[in-house]
């Protein structure tokens, strides 16, 4: 059983209604093999319900959602050895400490052994803690149990429901780290999330979904690429500001912080810097502006909400 | 298949609950058995001498025996439906049921396996209270003469385990309408509500309905309680409502009703987790 050319979840249409609420609509999207595909989105956008479509928890109302090229409502036994979830919520047994979780778990699967589990609570640096009740961790420790949980029978398809929910800056860092290095283990990584910042680090692609519908998909890369705008630094910026000002093919001259901003293409940074160094201004950097991945993400829900 | 029922027993043998139950089970023996005692050693002035030697010899081998299976059952059920409804709806509460069916997607599985070790755990439960049931009445035959072993034969082991098979198989309703209510709710407290208020709300409908006389006072033949109580009769049967009208259904009546009660619900359970989206 492999995935038809590398692709390893693939929604068709995917639709779900849960009475006259439209939580998912005509969802279409490609999970690529190996790749750290970010699921963006504001709280109530459908991620989580569109996730569970993959999982077989919910039923789609209509359309498909395909994981290693089998549908995935009918064939779960088939499909979810190889997947390993992390949910939103942290669901293990309070009332057990971490290692009697994740042997309940093993259990549920075919040949783990116990020096898996130890590898898997190294992993997530839960070792000294093992023995203790679930009901007794943090916040940031159930969800590295969740993890190590969903690690065990080591899945080729990692899905994580907002993984760094409730954690502190240390803990999400911790996390981010882990999912750049199972990424980098090679194995296909879908990440649900709000944190843009956090979807930017760890991510190649990224769909934005709003409303239950996809905004925009693509690279990240693609996605952020530099705009029409130049940014330099130089040693007397009021008088730069003012030779820039006076060209016409500058559409605007504003200043940042030390920076000053040109609404120009990139390729025109030879000119800019030509025209500086005549009046005997030099620039200690000059580059593209770089969007960030959150101010593409308002932008296209903005867009989106205004249409 | 018998990995899930393992993890199933494990989880219940790991709960505190599990052990607090059976702490409240031993209690109750302790304290139904001694009062009974008390009773018979200072009975109250208004109690004739006949129902006063009834109770002596309850508090004895062999009339015993009928006393620890019918109390086991009683208390049995309600301890079932509080320990069924807690695990099944713990694990909407916890985010487990999630966890688990991600990992094993086949749901049937999970019921059965589920359903599978209540069934053992209510055996081990059953087991035990006979223990806890012979340890005391040893004590008090002993208090009220001496014990004779005499009445352990052939036909008194074979009924013991007639009665063992009638008692585990009684509390099988309960255990899915637990199941069932637990299920319907995704919640402990809908299912403990649930199998306990349609419990105590039967046995009081079943009073009301036996004592109206007619065609209402058939209808109990087809609820789960009375018939309950014609595979293990209950102490409390002698006086009454069967018991004095001497309109009992039949064993093998009792039998098929507990079987269809116990074969409808674990159905609409199978059919109902089946069909529903679980998205808590």
């Amino acid at each position: 059983m492999s995935a038809s050319n590398g692709i390893i979840v693939k929604t068709k249409n995917l639709t779900k209604h849960f009475g006259h609420i439209v939580a998912v609509d005509d969802l279409s999207i490609e999970v690529h093999k190996g790749e750290a595909f970010g699921f963006l989105g504001p709280n109530g956008s459908g991620k989580s319900t569109t996730m569970g479509m993959i999982l077989g928890l919910i039923a789609p109302t209509s359309g498909s959602a395909e994981v290693f090229g089998l549908e995935a409502q009918h064939n779960l036994p088939s499909i979810l050895p190889r997947v390993g979830a992390v949910m939103e919520t942290p669901g293990l047994y309070p009332y057990l400490s971490g290692r009697d979780n994740l042997k309940v778990f093993a259990r549920l699967s075919d040949h783990i052994s116990d020096k898996r589990i130890d590898e898997v609570l190294d992993l997530v640096e839960m070792s000294s803690r093992a023995k203790d009740k679930f009901s007794n961790y943090s916040m940031g420790m159930k969800q590295r149990l969740a993890i190590a949980c969903a690690l065990l029978h080591n899945p080729e398809l990692i899905i994580m429901d907002e993984p760094t929910n409730g954690l502190d800056p240390a803990g999400m860092k911790e996390i981010r780290e882990l999912i750049i290095e199972l990424s980098k283990q090679g194995k296909t990584i879908f990440l649900n999330s709000h944190l843009l910042h956090e979807v930017e680090q760890v991510c190649e692609r990224v769909a934005i979904i709003k409303k239950g519908k996809i905004v925009v998909q693509g690279l990240v890369k693609e996605l952020v690429k530099a705009g029409d705008v130049l940014q330099i630094k130089v040693n007397e910026p009021d008088k730069a500001m003012a030779i820039l000002g006076g060209q016409k093919w500058i559409s605007s001259v504003n200043k940042e912080g030390d920076y000053i901003l040109l609404g120009v293409k990139a390729d025109k940074a030879v000119d800019v810097s030509a025209l500086l160094a005549k009046d005997g201004i030099f620039a200690a950097e000059i580059k593209a502006k770089e969007n960030s991945l959150e101010k593409f993400f308002l932008e296209q829900t903005e867009e989106e909400a205004n249409a | 298949m018998l990995n899930m029922i393992k993890v199933e027993l494990t989880k219940l043998r790991k709960r505190k609950m599990t052990w607090i139950l059976l702490v409240v089970l031993a209690a109750f023996f302790c304290i139904m058995v001694f009062a009974a005692y008390g009773i018979t050693e200072s009975p109250p002035e208004h109690m004739p001498e006949e129902s006063v030697g009834e109770l002596r010899s309850l508090l004895q081998f062999p009339d015993a025996t009928g006393l620890i299976f019918s109390t086991a059952r009683q208390i049995g059920t309600l301890l079932m439906i509080i320990l069924v409804a807690s695990a099944v709806g713990n694990e909407y509460g916890w985010g487990t049921i999630r966890q688990v069916l991600i990992r094993r997607g086949n749901r049937y599985k999970y019921i059965i396996a589920k359903l599978v070790a209540f069934i053992i755990a209510a055996a081990i439960g059953l087991v035990i209270s006979l223990i806890i049931g012979f340890v005391l009445v040893s004590i008090t035959s002993n208090l009220l003469g001496s014990i004779n072993w005499d009445f352990i034969t052939s036909s008194y082991v074979g009924e013991f385990f007639r009665m063992f098979g009638w008692t585990l198989f009684s509390l099988l309703p309960y255990i899915l309408l637990a199941f069932f209510f637990a299920f319907l709710g995704r919640s402990a407290l809908a299912g403990i509500g649930g199998g306990l208020g349609l419990y105590f709300i039967e046995s009081i409908v079943v009073v009301i309905l036996s004592n109206a006389g007619g065609w209402l006072a058939k209808i109990p033949h087809y609820l789960i309680g009375p018939n309950a109580d014609v595979l293990v009769p209950s102490i409390e049967m002698q006086g009454g409502p069967f018991a004095s009208s001497g309109d009992a259904p039949s064993t093998l009546w009792a039998a098929m009703a507990v079987l269809i009660y116990s074969v409808v619900l674990l159905g609409i359970s199978l059919w109902m987790f089946k069909k529903r989206d679980i998205t808590a």
